[in-house]
Order: structure tokens, then C-alpha cells, then sequence
């Protein structure tokens, strides 16, 4: 409650104070992570802690809308996609400069487009697969399509077609394009990128300082140049009950990743503002739904009504209510948080339903007593929280549910093996589109459909019709329709989205985690 | 002359012991599940991916290829690059080797000066009330998981009185003595409550042996004995149990530094794992093994000197 | 001070005394019967717990304590008194079963390298230390890791490095009373290998193993703790007092009950552990 509060309260003040409006600048944020970034370059960067911080040091040429469904003006101060849908045409703004005052011109942004749509060198370049060619003429930036891509504009506002300096690489350290962003990075300093702030501190696994670009091209509210911070120190603490010691003694002004657990209880300090960020993550468990498991023996998650049954038998309320304490919404979208494009939202998915449950595995002949096993995450709370729940929520089915606790590797080996039942998993786009994160969870080429060897022809026909679908409506209907197939044929246990759980001091103001889990931190203010 | 041949012939055995790590840890993160590339690229990279990061790291070479290329490397000094780093593993071990060093000195250093003193007090008093009262302090600390104590000292001290910093480990020599304070409490409630316990019994073996028995029943003056025999004893105890943990204590850390945000190389070796970043795992575990080693060796050293029984072979 | 004639009879007859005078030490006691009642606890779990310690009740979540629930109820619901008590099981077996082969295997090799030394001692050292020198808490986390999580295999890996602190300490016990006179005196006086060993150098050489024992056994309870913390111990929904105290740990200023009665447990088995251990070494100590 309190937070609305205050935004209304912010507004209003806003409103009233306008015309007279001092705005506050200055101050270095101090910033509490759960995890450090590695190497944080448009296209190596590939866990979160690096691909949330890309978009602060590297702006891209168009910028995700305020509401996240379409796109704005960035270094292209205009775009135009041609009739066919071929050609995408953009005019760099002028004057934009890197952070360290160098023009940034359309050289850089051939160069960075080409780096990050080079198959051997940027995990990345398969979101880029549609780009023919990206050519600059002054101001003017050409890129042809070998066929229509009705996702390029979002790609040109994601963090991997951030722009770099062409100059700064080719000046580098390194044989290969990795071994220069490596000793870029390593080095810092303001050359490299045209975000609001640069690198200018950096210790592995420790701690990590960004500084304010003072030749930003955005302005704040008081028609100066963003950021207002001077810059953010980030300390890497990955023990979440310090990290909320470190916020409570004012140490630090932002702690992320909050356990829910913590929720109700910082929600009710009056020091701290507990911000529930939207997101996009969603949390399900990929079910196994080969004939026969790894061992050989018969896997009896083949058969779509004993996952359909334990859909039903899982009483999603009662999770979030654990889990999440409330925090959180079932999902609705059998593919994608409800927040994504094209998320179509049909009601609850599965709504708990211990009936159907029972007789859809009376149906199916299941065995009393069956063992299945579910595979968690090795330490954590939630994990171990969920398991005991479903135990006893699936007991009513004749299913005997035991656990495997597992670490991080050991998870992403079974799931890549489909040596696994049931295991936990979790999912935050990357890109304001459905396409990645559908290619994910069902199109089987891509990872056996989050490795539960679901293969449906037909899902897989729909996907890659989609893939250069550019009529709006017609891909809305494909999107529709992979949607009822997945969730008829539940290869996962759908289970719920979460928000991002951030405490904020009551010093700060301005700070947004986004959607897809970007940290901003041009527009956030301090006082001391 | 003959310390120094011991000396000699003790480096010289350490070869064969530097060996078998090597073998041990070598063989052992190949058998973990999952794989570094995995670690790297994420759940997410597909086949192709992971295979041209196998083959960027050495990984798809046979095991013996392997196996001979980390030795002779760690002879020439390298122990390669570290996967989650992507920085030399002898340049990310020391920018994090003293923070760790300087806990656990720290801690020992407090340990020391708690129990010393009151374990002398818990051995002249042995049975009543005091030494009932210290072992039991000592016993309840020694219980303690730190994961568990470490965030009641956080709690209380650090985030409510504010008297300590929450983590963070300081620049100067007197600002890492400030914060890392708390962190060495923690491992000192289990280090001193062991030297505690050590010390106490060494005392009480000393004073009940016939001849300090023998040397009281002559008159000779308590302090004189003490002084005499219990140091000596008490000393040589603690320093050969000190020696022996110093690996237990050492690999403490691992679990301090994470809950108190201490970035030494006990957190790191946590994160290595995790990631399976094998030249940093191994790399870790070899200094470790040296470290140790070189303690072990100090400690024989400096009993054989206090203690002519233990005769240097 | 050359008191060598140590007859059968006068080994033997002072133990009895000295049981004795041990069992009116009132720590010593204290130690048994906390020990002696964890171990009951342990056995029965379910002679004491109120409820079904891994039933879930949504709707009685992080409950403080009351009178239906003295220790309060965890985030699930769940009586936090009756995980407690059934958490005895598990802990109590990993004081004995993951100390208990280590001790066997380390008196035993630690005797035989200390007495005979020479070239057997020489390889055993080699092996020893490569192990000693080893970060005990990886080697453990990855052979559970390569092995799979769970508790047999906890003990395992925690066996496979723990009787080297045995068999150093035993090797380096036997090598100082080897030095004593009546070990000297043994072998002027051409008794066996086998009775010197076992006769005298074992029971004078072992009071410190076993007093070590006692302390390993609680280390073993926050060993396995910390592995539980880790997930890498017991397994859930079986309740394992680290892993209640991890869970507890978010809520240490909201909802204390949930870590300081386990916390309570462990402190008071290692506190059992620990009095027995001073009792035994007082009824174990050789007579110089």
C-alpha cells in the first residue's frame, strides 16, 4: 500500500512543484547484488548479473516504450521499415558522443551490428539471424533483411545491439574480438560506450563502480544531461539475510533480489520502500515427457493426462502464498508471463482442481504408489519449499514424490540429458518478444522444448511460420494457437510469475528494474 | 645442520604429497556433473555452442593430454586461466589469498588471547564452577554454526547497535582490523573453544603427573611449576592442534566469507565450484595444499624444538 | 620415577576406581544424560512429537509458539517442536556413522604406521598428507556432488577424509609413548609386537583419540549442518537441525523460534558430547 502512496505522492509533488522545479542531482548510489557481473559487453554478455547492467554502459539505437510494448527514438532519432518489410532505415541522431566526448558515428554502429550478429564469436547473433546487411551513409543507417522480421525493431532496442566503438576495439589488446572486450573491460574508462555511465571500477567478484557520463546525450527534468547520479557502487553480496543487513544499517541504499519471505517486513519499515518491479520472469518445471526416462524404464510423464492431472493437483494459491507470501500471480500464458506481446489470457491455467485431477489419472491407469522424482536447486529455500508442498499436494493422485537436490551444473546437465522427471526452473525475456522465449519452452529444435523432448509437429510448423509472420494479426493468431496446443499438452508444470523484490532506501528515488530485468539507473536521485 | 637437511628432506617430500593433490583434485572435478562450458555459455546455449567452448578450452583433448598439460603448466608457474575470472588463476588466488590470510591470523590471534588465559583459570579450578561455567560458554560457541551466529553477530552488533560494519573487509591495516572483526569472532568461537579444550586437558595431564605431583609434595612454589612445565606442555599442545586445523580453519572461510561478504579465497572457491571452473578449482585446492603444507612443516619445526621426544626424521 | 613393573593386576584393578570416581563427577553425568536421552530421542522420535513433523497446514503459517505449538510453526505450517525431535534421528546418526569408521580406520592404521614406521610410514605419510592437506570442506562438497547429494553418501565422503585426523593423531600419540620408559622397558623386556601395541601403547596412546572422538562427533552434527544448509546433506521434507536453521535464519528478528530451537539442539548434544568427552578422558588417563 505504502508504495503507491508514495508514487502518488511523487506525482502530485511533481505537478505542484514544476515550474520551480531544483531537481536533485549529485551523490553516489550505493548498490547491494546478489551476484557480479563477469564481462559486461553487448554481445558476451550472457548470464543476468551482466546482461541487466549492458544497457547503462551501451544505448542502442532504439529504446523499449514506457509500457514496454513498442519502441522509441534512441541513438536513431528516427526508424521506417520498408513495405515489404526488407529494409529498416534509421537517422543516428547528431552530435551523440561515446562517454569519453568521441563522435559516435555510423561506422560504430556497422561495426557493433556486424560484431553481434557474427555467429562464431556472439551467443546472441541467432536473435540477429534475419539481418542481410547493415550499411551507414553520414547519418543515415541501412539494414536489409533477407526476409521479413517482424521482431527486428525490439532487437534494436535489446542490450546485444548496444553500440561500441569501432575505434576503441580496433586500438585493443588481443587476438580475437572476445580477448579485446576482455582488456576493455578490464581497463574501464569512458571510451568504449555512449550509455549514461561507464566502467570506471572493477574488482572480480567484489565490487564494481560506475561513473556518470558527463556527455550523455538525454536530458532530466531540469533540461540538463541524465544521469543525476555522479555514479553507483555496486558490492557483490550474495547471502540474502546480509544483504538486507547491509540496507537496514545504511550501508548500502538498494538491496535486490529480496526473498518474499522478507517482503511484509521491510514493507512495514519506514526507512526503506519495498519496491514488487513487474517481470517477465515466470516460474514452471519442465517435465520429462519422453516414453521412457534415462535408466529405460517406462516414464509414466509420458502419458499428457498424469501431467495434465498433477497440473490440476497443484494448488497454485497455496504455492504463492508460501513461496511469494501473496507476491506473485499464477500464470496465464502457458509460454510467457502475462506482461510479454502476444500473451494471450485466458484465465487461470490448471485452476486446482483435485477432481479432474484424480479422475484424469484413474484414465490414464496410473499405478498407486508411483515414485517421481523432482529436481531442485541445492540450498535453496524456495525449491525446498515448493517440493514439500507438491508432496503433499500430489499424494491424493497416488504419486510418491521424492527429491533430488542438485547445484546449478548438475541441473543444466540433467535437463540438457533428460536424465530428470520434474525440476525446477525459471525463465526472464531477454527481448521485449515472444519469440525467444516460445522458441525456448516448445520449439523443439532449440532445446528439446526446455529439454522435456516435448516434439509437436504442428508447434513446430506455427513457430517457424511466425518467425517471419510481419502482419501483426496474423502472428497474434499463430501465437494464439501455440499457446492452446502447449497448455492442452502441459509439458510443464505451469506454476507462477514473480515480481523483482528490490528495497530501496527512502533516500533514493528514481531507480526501475524493468520487465526484463534491466537495472536503470539514469533517472534515480539521492539525498543525503 | 641436521634442521636444515630436515628442512630439505621435508621439501623434497612434499613432491610425491603435491602429486597426489593434483591427481586427487584433478580426476575429481572431472567426475563432477555438469561441465564449465555449461557454466559459461548457461542452460540456454544449444550443443553447438557448448562443444566450441569444449574444444576453446582444452576439454574435448584426452584426460592424460589434459592431466600432463596442468602439470607441466603449475611447474612453470601456470595454473592457467580462470573460466569465471577471465583472468590468470595465480593473479585472481592472490588478490584474494591475504584478505583470507589475515582472518584467519586474526582469528587465531583473538582465539589465543581468549582462551589462554581462561583456560588456565577452567584447569587450576578443574570441577567447580568456573571451569563448569567457561567450558560451557566455550561449548555453546563451538556449537554454533556460523552461517547462523555469523548473522546473530550481524544482527545485533552490526545492523541495529551499528558498532561493526555489515561485510566489507577495509583498505588500511586498522580499517581490516575493524571490519573483519565480527568475521573472526565467528571463526574464533570455534577455534578458541577447541584450544580451550585442548589447553585444559594439557594443563591437567601436567599437573597430575607424578612428577610435578613429586615437584609440589618438594614445595616447590605453583608458579615455579607452571612456569616450568604446564607452558611448556600447554604450548607445544596448542601449537601442534593449531597446525593440524589450520586446513579445517582455512576451509571455515568458505562458509564465513560468504555470509559476511568477505571476498577471500574460501568464497571463491565456493564460486568456482559452483561454476565448475576447473583450472580455478585446481589452482585453489594446489595453493591450499602448499599452504598447509608449509604450516604442517613449521609446526613439526618449532615442537621438535620445544620437544626433544619429537625427534626430527 | 623408573616405575616399569607394570603387573596385569595393577593395570587393571585402579580402572574400576577411577570409573568410580568419574561416574560422581556430576558433568560427566550430566554429558551421559544428555546424550543418553538425545539417543532415546533419536530411536523414538515419535514417542515425543506432538504432531506429524511434515504435515503441512497453510493455514497456520510462522505461527509463534502457543500452547498447541511450543516451538511455534515454520513456513509450511508445520510444528516446528516435532521437526525439532525428529530431527534427533538424523543428527544423532551423523555423530555416530560419520565418525565412527574414521575412528576404526585411523586408530588402527595410525598404530601400525607409528610403531613400525619405516618405509610403510613413509607412503602412509605421502597419502596422509596429501589428504590433510586438502580443503576438507571441497573434498567433502565434491565427492557428495559426484556421488549425489543424500546421507549415506554424506558419510562417505566425510569417512573418506576424517580418518586421517585419527590415524595422525594415533601415529603421533604412539611415537611420544613410544619414547616413555615402559614402552622401552616393554621391548628390553621382549614382549611381543602385538601385546605392546595393544597391551600398552594403545590404551595409553588412545585417551586423546577418543576425547577427539567426542568433539567429532559434534563437529560431525555441524558438518553435516552446514552440508544440510548447502542442500548437499538430508533431504527434505526430513527435517535436519541445519537445514531449520537455514530456513529459520530470513526470520531471525521475526519469527526466532524457528533457528534458536534447533539452534538450542545442536548446542546441547555438542555441550553432551563434550562433558562425556572430559568424563572419558579423566577414566581413560594414563597413569604415568
Amino acid at each position: 500500500m505504502k508504495r503507491h502512496l508514495l508514487l502518488a505522492t511523487a506525482i502530485i509533488s511533481t505537478a505542484i512543484a514544476a515550474p520551480a522545479f531544483s531537481q536533485e542531482r549529485g551523490g553516489v548510489l550505493n548498490f547491494a547484488r546478489y551476484d557480479g557481473s563477469n564481462l559486461i559487453d553487448p554481445i558476451y554478455a550472457d548470464r543476468n548479473p551482466d546482461i541487466w547492467m549492458v544497457g547503462s554502459l551501451f544505448d542502442t539505437l532504439l529504446r523499449p516504450s514506457a509500457d514496454g510494448n513498442s519502441v522509441v527514438a534512441g541513438l536513431a532519432e528516427d526508424h521506417s521499415v520498408s513495405d515489404d518489410g526488407k529494409t529498416v532505415s534509421l537517422t543516428l541522431r547528431d552530435g551523440v558522443t561515446f562517454a569519453d566526448g568521441t563522435p559516435l558515428t555510423g561506422e560504430d554502429v556497422v561495426f557493433s551490428l556486424d560484431r553481434a550478429r557474427e555467429p562464431d564469436q556472439s551467443p546472441w547473433s541467432g536473435l540477429l539471424g534475419s539481418i542481410e546487411s547493415v550499411s551507414a551513409e553520414g547519418n543515415a543507417i541501412t539494414i536489409n533483411l533477407n526476409n521479413p522480421d517482424p521482431t527486428i525493431l525490439s532487437m534494436l532496442a535489446t542490450f546485444t545491439t548496444g553500440i561500441v566503438s569501432k575505434a576503441v576495439f580496433d586500438a585493443a589488446e588481443g587476438a580475437t574480438d572476445q580477448e579485446k572486450s576482455a582488456a576493455i573491460f578490464a581497463s574501464g574508462g569512458p571510451g568504449v560506450g555512449s550509455g549514461p555511465f561507464y566502467l570506471c571500477g572493477f574488482e572480480q567478484g567484489t565490487s564494481m563502480k560506475f561513473c556518470a557520463n558527463e556527455n550523455y546525450w538525454r536530458d532530466g527534468a531540469d533540461g540538463k544531461p541524465l544521469p543525476y547520479l555522479e555514479g553507483v557502487n555496486f558490492q557483490i553480496i550474495p547471502d540474502d539475510a546480509t544483504r538486507i543487513l547491509k540496507l537496514q544499517s545504511g550501508e548500502v541504499d538498494v538491496a535486490e533480489f529480496i526473498p518474499f519471505s522478507r517482503v511484509p517486513e521491510l514493507d512495514a519499515d519506514p526507512a526503506i520502500n519495498m519496491n514488487l518491479f513487474p517481470s517477465t520472469r515466470i516460474i514452471y518445471s519442465p517435465i520429462n515427457t519422453r516414453e521412457t526416462r534415462a535408466d529405460g524404464s517406462p516414464n509414466p510423464l509420458a502419458d499428457v493426462r498424469v501431467r495434465q492431472a498433477v497440473n490440476y493437483a497443484t494448488n497454485k494459491d497455496a504455492l504463492i502464498g508460501l513461496v511469494l507470501q501473496g507476491a506473485g500471480k499464477p500464470m496465464t500464458s502457458p509460454l510467457m508471463a502475462a506482461a510479454t506481446p502476444l500473451s494471450t489470457n485466458p484465465g487461470p491455467l490448471y485452476g486446482y482442481d483435485m477432481e479432474k485431477a484424480q479422475a484424469l489419472i484413474a484414465e490414464a491407469g496410473l499405478e498407486q504408489g508411483t515414485e517421481i522424482t523432482f529436481t531442485t536447486l541445492a540450498g535453496s529455500a524456495d525449491d525446498s519449499t515448493i517440493f514439500a508442498a507438491l508432496q503433499q499436494m500430489w499424494a491424493p493422485l497416488g504419486i510418491n514424490l521424492v527429491v533430488e537436490q542438485v547445484d546449478g551444473p548438475t541441473r543444466g546437465a540433467k535437463n540438457r540429458s533428460g536424465e530428470f522427471d520434474i525440476h525446477t526452473y525459471g525463465w526472464v525475456n531477454d527481448v521485449n518478444d515472444p519469440g525467444q522465449v516460445v522458441g525456448w519452452l516448445g520449439y523443439t529444435p532449440t532445446a528439446n522444448a526446455v529439454g522435456t523432448g516435448w516434439d509437436n509437429a504442428e508447434f513446430n510448423a506455427l513457430y517457424e511460420a511466425s518467425q517471419t509472420e510481419i502482419d501483426p494479426e496474423k502472428r497474434a493468431q499463430q501465437y494464439a494457437d501455440m499457446q492452446a496446443i502447449y497448455a492442452e499438452a502441459a509439458p510443464l508444470l505451469f506454476m507462477y510469475e514473480t515480481p523483482f523484490a528490490v528495497a530501496v532506501s527512502a533516500s533514493v528515488d528514481g531507480y526501475v528494474q524493468t520487465p526484463l530485468g534491466n537495472n536503470i539507473f539514469e533517472e534515480a536521485t539521492v539525498s543525503r | 645442520m641436521a634442521t636444515l637437511q630436515y628442512i630439505l628432506k621435508r621439501l623434497f617430500l612434499m613432491i610425491p604429497t603435491f602429486f597426489l593433490v593434483m591427481i586427487i583434485i584433478f580426476v575429481l572435478v572431472r567426475f563432477l556433473p555438469g561441465d564449465p562450458a555449461i557454466a559459461i555459455a548457461g542452460d540456454r546455449a544449444s550443443d553447438a555452442d557448448l562443444e566450441a567452448i569444449r574444444e576453446r578450452l582444452g576439454l574435448n583433448e584426452p584426460m592424460l593430454v589434459q592431466f600432463w598439460l596442468f602439470v607441466t603448466n603449475t611447474i612453470q608457474g601456470d595454473l592457467g586461466s580462470s573460466i569465471l575470472m577471465r583472468a590468470p588463476v595465480t593473479e585472481v588466488i592472490f588478490n584474494r589469498l591475504p584478505t583470507t590470510a589475515f582472518l584467519t591470523l586474526y582469528a587465531v590471534g583473538l582465539s589465543l588471547l581468549i582462551a589462554g588465559p581462561l583456560a588456565f583459570v577452567a584447569a587450576l579450578n578443574r570441577g567447580r564452577w568456573p571451569d563448569v561455567l567457561i567450558r560451557t560458554v566455550f561449548q555453546v560457541g563451538l556449537s554454533m554454526p556460523v552461517f547462523y551466529i555469523g548473522l546473530i553477530l550481524l544482527t545485533f552488533l552490526a545492523a541495529q547497535l551499528r558498532w561493526f560494519p555489515v561485510g566489507g573487509y577495509g583498505d588500511t591495516f586498522g580499517a581490516r582490523l575493524y571490519h573483519l572483526f565480527l568475521p573472526s569472532v565467528a571463526v574464533a568461537l570455534y577455534t578458541s573453544a577447541i584450544i580451550m579444550r585442548n589447553l585444559r586437558s594439557a594443563i591437567i595431564e601436567v599437573l597430575d603427573a607424578e612428577y610435578v605431583q613429586f615437584a609440589r609434595a618438594k614445595g616447590l612454589p605453583n608458579r615455579l611449576i607452571l612456569g616450568r612445565h604446564v607452558l611448556r606442555n600447554a604450548l607445544i599442545s596448542t601449537v601442534t592442534l593449531l597446525g593440524l586445523s589450520i586446513g579445517n580453519l582455512m576451509s571455515g572461510t568458505l562458509v564465513t566469507e560468504t555470509v559476511f561478504a568477505v571476498p577471500g579465497v574460501g568464497r571463491l572457491m565456493l564460486e568456482a565450484i559452483f561454476a565448475r571452473d576447473y583450472p580455478l578449482i585446481q589452482g585453489l585446492t594446489l595453493t591450499f595444499a602448499v599452504l598447509v603444507s608449509v604450516v604442517f612443516l613449521l609446526t613439526d619445526l618449532f615442537q621438535s624444538t620445544l620437544d626433544p621426544r619429537m625427534r626430527l626424521t | 620415577m623408573s616405575d616399569i613393573s607394570l603387573s596385569e593386576s595393577e593395570a587393571t584393578k585402579p580402572q574400576k576406581t577411577r570409573l568410580q570416581i568419574a561416574l560422581r563427577k556430576p558433568g560427566f553425568l550430566i554429558g551421559v544424560a544428555i546424550i543418553g536421552f538425545s539417543s532415546l530421542l533419536a530411536i523414538a522420535p515419535g514417542l515425543f512429537a506432538p504432531y506429524d513433523p511434515n504435515f503441512i497446514d497453510y493455514n497456520a503459517v510462522r505461527q509463534p509458539p502457543s500452547w498447541a505449538h511450543p516451538f511455534g510453526t515454520d513456513m509450511l505450517g508445520r510444528d516446528s517442536l516435532s521437526r525439532v525431535i525428529s530431527a534427533y534421528t538424523v543428527n544423532m546418526q551423523m555423530a555416530l556413522l560419520a565418525t565412527i569408521f574414521a575412528l576404526i580406520i585411523g586408530v588402527t592404521v595410525g598404530a601400525l604406521v607409528g610403531y613400525y614406521r619405516g618405509v610403510a610410514d613413509m607412503i602412509f605419510g605421502r597419502f596422509v598428507d596429501a589428504i590433510i592437506t586438502f580443503p576438507f570442506l571441497v573434498l567433502v562438497i565434491a565427492v557428495v556432488a559426484v556421488l549425489g547429494p543424500g546421507l549415506i553418501n554424506m558419510y562417505i565422503a566425510i569417512t573418506m577424509v576424517g580418518w586421517v585426523y585419527y590415524a595422525r593423531l594415533m601415529r603421533a600419540e604412539v611415537i611420544a609413548q613410544m619414547g616413555n620408559d615402559y614402552s622401552a622397558a616393554g621391548v628390553v623386556m621382549g614382549y611381543s609386537d602385538r601385546r605392546i601395541i595393544f597391551r600398552h601403547l594403545l590404551p595409553n596412546a588412545i585417551t586423546p583419540v577418543i576425547v577427539y572422538w567426542m568433539t567429532d562427533m559434534a563437529l560431525a552434527i555441524l558438518l553435516g549442518s552446514s552440508l544440510g544448509y548447502l542442500g548437499l546433506g538430508a533431504q527434505p521434507p526430513q527435517a535436519e537441525w541445519g537445514v531449520l536453521i537455514a530456513e529459520g535464519r530470513n526470520f531471525i528478528t521475526t519469527a526466532w523460534w524457528l533457528s534458536l530451537m534447533p539452534g538450542v539442539a545442536i548446542v546441547l548434544t555438542g555441550l553432551g558430547f563434550s562433558l562425556m568427552g572430559d568424563g572419558l578422558a579423566d577414566l581413560l588417563r594414563p597413569r604415568g
